[in-house]
């Protein structure tokens, strides 16, 4: 068991809450995640550019892992 | 190709764009103002550098978290710089003003979800003026220009452009061009 008594706080009793703040983030941050997919969409079709097309596939790839973050910090904590 | 200031660019095109329609000018914000979200985004780059050390100072060991723990924790803040840089060059990249042989058209992207485009014919801009202030402005060269069309109020404005005083001269030049001397 893991305790750190001498310190100010004490570690098993703010644990439940790192980790519920830590999946609350993850989550946020995925959602926030595909709608940058949205918003670059719609910027890439406002100003096309030729690295329109990278900054699409960069802010989709970005998306799956925020959404792959979320699912695995759910798994693991 | 990451150029604030774009004469006749060749590979850009815009949503609208006539077919006999030419971009002359495409202009963004100067690059050093990206300055805005650079230093943050190095600030929280090297927050876990210095975090442990702060929170001893507070009578906390960070490392008696568990280890699967202070590596989420690692993992969201360089997710946190991640997001600030990728869309600090979004809105520095997207946020363009673009002068074409027939209009100016002003692209703003202000937050994730709100887009304005302000457009003004060529025909209708009665004048541009150029202001160039602050100390960084002073040093690099950038400003504002705002664009005055006949309907008497400030049509479109654009924010801290890389040679302003040009960018305005060369709105009038094409303005002139169409309505004439």
């Amino acid at each position: 068991m893991i305790t750190n008594t001498g310190a100010l706080f004490n570690v098993t009793t703010i644990i439940p809450f790192v980790k519920l703040a830590i999946l609350v983030i993850l989550f946020f941050y995925a959602i926030f995640a595909l709608l940058i997919v949205r918003q670059v969409d719609l910027m890439s079709k406002t100003l096309i550019t030729p690295i329109s097309p990278v900054v699409l596939a960069a802010s989709i790839i970005h998306a799956g892992f925020a959404v792959g973050f979320f699912i695995l910090a759910f798994g693991i904590l | 190709m990451f150029s604030a200031y774009l004469e006749n660019p060749t590979q850009y095109f815009f949503e609208g764009q006539d077919s006999d329609e030419k971009i002359v000018l495409l202009v963004r914000a100067h690059l050093i103002t990206n300055l805005s979200w650079i230093i943050p985004a190095i600030l929280i780059f090297l927050i876990p550098f210095f975090l442990p050390s702060a929170v001893l100072f507070l009578g906390f060991d960070l490392f008696s978290i568990p280890q699967t723990f202070l590596s989420a924790l690692l993992i969201i803040n360089y997710l946190l710089v991640l997001i600030i840089t990728f869309e600090g060059f979004l809105y520095w990249y997207f946020n363009v003003n673009i002068i074409t042989n027939k209009r100016v058209i002003d692209v703003d992207f202000e937050s994730i979800l709100f887009k304005n485009i302000d457009t003004a014919p060529l025909s209708m801009i009665q004048e541009a003026n150029a202001s160039v202030g602050g100390f960084l402005g002073i040093i690099f060269n950038f400003g504002h220009v705002f664009i005055q069309t006949a309907g008497a109020k400030v049509a479109i404005d654009m924010k801290n452009v890389p040679n302003p005083s040009l960018v305005a001269d060369r709105i009038m030049d094409e303005a002139h061009g169409v309505v004439g001397p």
